[in-house]
């Protein structure tokens, strides 16, 4: 059998620019070669802090929507959105609560804090540990690939037009060579008070 | 008396003890050979898949490349050949740049689906006897009996962890055009259509869709081609470029080694097809 | 057991390979001829209009451990002289270090052979077939090696040539093997075969045109060898310390040398 993370298929990336995050997903869904679905964005959005989601399709279904619940209930209680930092926290703190059955998926979040307007992204692995970085972050089963190219092509300090040919020529060109993810993708560039949102159109096979 | 002979009428040098590995250094050319290095142990075949078998053993050391769709089909103008372009080892796409279609001579073609290593030796093997074949008998080989010798080669080695399921396509003038199925198991069948690999069911859905034995030349080209691209589409194992062969009486002819994403798109926007693809946000 | 591989505390660190093969399903039993190890590593060619890059790291690692920091994986092929001074192929084999050496010494020794019995040196295409046929001589007991040989073809162009453990092959453009090649190859294609890039204000949409695959120049090549491993060495253990590298042009062969990472 083969492992959780890679039945369903699926990457997701994000990056830091100049006062701008951007993070990408690929659109697929299989079921080991079949490819189910090309319409299966990865990323959800909370207000101001955007996560995306790889790994195995039910949970993350089931973990974007644990959020929505619990950054709902967040800012009914505090009357505000909910931070960056605040969510990367909350997403750690949730997956622990599984530590002994954990959901399959590797998150990752994005966003811009709305009081110092700095940049944010972390990842976790299945059971909540942070990976705080300053450059970007990879996840999903073209994650070699991503290392690869956006190591290769992310320089610090991009504008939101650079950032967005970055992030989307890193995950075009890493899912290109998995198997298992691509059929297009989505990117979000993320800047204090303006998100755009892009869809790629990518290889077909 | 003659073997005494024959043992010490030698010339000296020639008793000097020739180690086996220095013996092919010595041969004219490379040659392909039916002798192989065995490892030192009781069960070759279970040690092999111990170490190459992905399937069995996900974490084996060494990953030998696969998945693959391949199709040929006979119609009233001759054959079609068409394949993908795409190895994958595990999920690692290792080259979207393969040639499936092996050319054993001007006639007579191969597909590769299986182990790329096996396919490209065994058919370059085969090519080597059907030239032998010409040459002893002056004329030109059968596919019949190409696919033949190919069949009952894989067939000497079954059990031993050969992996291919290949194609044989030509045309002859006593045969007119043939085509055989062939894979490692053994198995060699005569039929008017084969697909084979890891995309073999998509491209018989549309293959079987469409196909008649009166189609004309140019709508059978765009059928095997169409029908790979919807392999390529829903199978993860399949893509790369469209490899589009025709075998005629007079021998094949290429009929190119085009990138699947161009032909993709034009095939959805100027025809239609493909309505599940998304081309705007939601 | 590799259900749970990315699950660090499940599974201990998720590291790609380990000494002994554990078979799928619990029951099997290990094996106890296992004569592989992995010595970790990259190797990376580049063929160009009238040259052709063979690169290589030189940490040769077992597990978590290195063996040492300089141990090269490019070799030149087929010299007059164990010197090989004039030789005009190069091999690259990266894997299991004693099957590569001993696979250099008997291509080594074929092509020598063939110059000494046919008074020329042998063709890059010759000698792509030929470790083709000695790679799948041993099909049931392979060498555990990534193999690329580069060299110039019958027109001077730049030649590569990839090759599976078991002797399948392909001439390339370009080609990353071993551990890192997963990260450095999306990286070429991007970068060498410009895969993805459109031309700026050629279209709209799907009217935008492809950009072309123009041949690079030697010094642009050479700045991307160096890229891909700096990226390479940044994020895998297995490659980093040395970078040795050949250039073949018409003039014969350069050898050169760049230190990398060491941590």
């Amino acid at each position: 059998m083969s492992s959780p993370f890679a039945i369903n298929g699926g990457a997701c990336v994000a990056m830091v620019g100049k006062d701008c995050v951007a993070i990408a997903c690929d659109l697929r869904l299989g079921l080991q070669a079949l490819t189910v679905s090309n319409n299966f964005p990865k990323i959800f959005s909370y207000g101001d802090v955007y996560l995306g989601l790889t790994g195995l399709a039910t949970d993350v279904s089931t973990v974007s929507d644990l959020f929505r619940y619990k950054v709902n209930m967040y800012r009914l209680r505090e009357e505000r959105n909910i931070a960056p930092s605040t969510m990367a926290n909350l997403v750690s703190s949730s997956l622990y609560e599984r530590r002994f059955g954990p959901y399959f998926v590797s998150p990752v979040v994005a966003g811009i804090d709305q009081k110092s307007g700095k940049p944010f992204i972390c990842g976790f692995d299945s059971i909540g540990c942070i990976d705080f970085a300053k450059d970007f972050i990879v996840s999903g089963t073209a994650s070699d690939q991503l290392f690869g190219t956006c190591e290769g092509l992310w320089e610090p300090d991009l504008g939101p037009e650079d950032l967005f040919e970055t992030i989307s020529q890193a995950l075009l060109n890493a899912v290109d060579r998995d198997a298992l993810s691509g059929w297009g993708a989505h990117v979000y560039i993320i800047e204090k008070d303006k998100t755009t949102k892009r869809l790629l159109k990518g290889r077909q096979d | 008396m003659d073997t005494l002979v024959a043992s010490y009428g030698r010339p000296m040098f020639e008793k000097e003890h020739v180690e086996e590995d220095q013996l092919e250094l010595y041969q004219p050319g490379p040659s392909l050979s039916l002798k192989f290095a065995m490892p030192p142990v009781a069960q070759p075949s279970a040690w092999l898949r111990a170490a190459t078998d992905d399937h069995a053993n996900p974490n084996c050391p060494i990953k030998i490349a696969h998945g693959t769709t391949t199709l040929a089909f006979r119609f009233q103008g001759g054959i079609i050949v068409a394949t993908d372009s795409r190895a994958t080892a595990g999920n690692w796409i290792a080259s979207q740049t393969v040639k499936k279609v092996i050319e054993i001579n001007s006639c007579l073609l191969g597909t590769m689906a299986g182990g790329a290593a096996d396919c490209q030796y065994w058919l370059a093997y085969l090519g080597m006897q059907c030239r032998l074949h010409e040459l002893r008998h002056k004329r030109r080989i059968s596919v019949a009996a190409a696919s033949k010798i190919l069949a009952n080669l894989v067939y000497s080695y079954k059990g031993m962890g050969l992996s291919m399921g290949t194609m044989c396509a030509g045309v002859t003038p006593s045969e007119g055009p043939a085509l055989y199925y062939i894979d490692s198991d053994g198995t060699r069948l005569a039929g008017n259509m084969f697909c084979v690999g890891s995309g073999q069911t998509f491209a018989y859905g549309v293959l079987d869709a469409e196909y008649k034995y009166d189609l004309s030349v140019d709508e059978a080209l765009a059928l095997g081609s169409r029908s790979i691209l919807a392999a390529t589409h829903r199978d993860a194992y399949s893509g790369g470029f469209i490899n589009l062969y025709h075998v005629k009486e007079e021998g094949w002819v290429k009929h190119g080694f085009n990138d699947t994403n161009p032909i993709f798109w034009k095939t959805k926007l100027e025809k239609g097809e493909f309505s599940n693809v998304t081309s705007e946000l939601v | 057991m590799t259900m749970f591989s990315q699950n660090p505390l499940m599974n201990g660190p998720n590291y790609s390979f380990s000494q002994t093969p554990t078979m799928a399903s619990g029951a099997n039993k290990e094996h106890s001829f296992y004569p592989y190890t992995d010595n970790g590593g990259s190797t990376l060619a580049i063929s160009g209009n009238d040259f052709m890059i063979m690169a290589g790291d030189t940490r040769s690692t077992s597990g978590y451990n290195i063996n040492t920091r300089y141990s090269p994986k490019v070799f030149k092929i087929g010299g007059t002289t164990s010197s090989q001074d004039d030789a005009t192929l190069v091999l690259s084999v990266v894997g299991f270090a004693a099957d590569g050496h001993a696979l250099k010494e008997k291509l080594d020794a074929i092509v020598k052979m063939y110059r000494y019995q046919h008074g020329k040196p042998m063709s890059v295409k010759a000698c792509a077939q030929r470790l083709s046929t000695i790679l799948y001589g041993k099909r049931f007991f392979p060498y555990y090696v990534t193999a690329i040989l580069g060299g110039l073809d019958e027109d001077g162009k730049g030649a590569v040539y990839s090759y599976d453990p078991v002797g399948s092959y392909e001439r390339e453009q370009c080609r990353a093997a071993g551990a890192a090649a997963s990260l450095i190859m999306p990286f070429l294609d991007n970068q060498v075969n410009f895969k993805n890039q459109y031309i700026p204000g050629s279209g709209e949409g799907h009217a935008l045109v492809e950009r072309a695959k123009d041949p690079l120049p030697l010094v642009v090549v050479e700045a991307l060898v160096k890229d891909a491993f700096d990226s390479a060495v940044e994020r895998h253990i297995e490659v980093g310390d040395g970078l040795s590298m050949m250039l073949i042009t018409k003039n014969g062969i350069e050898e050169k040398f760049l230190p990398l990472k060491k941590d």
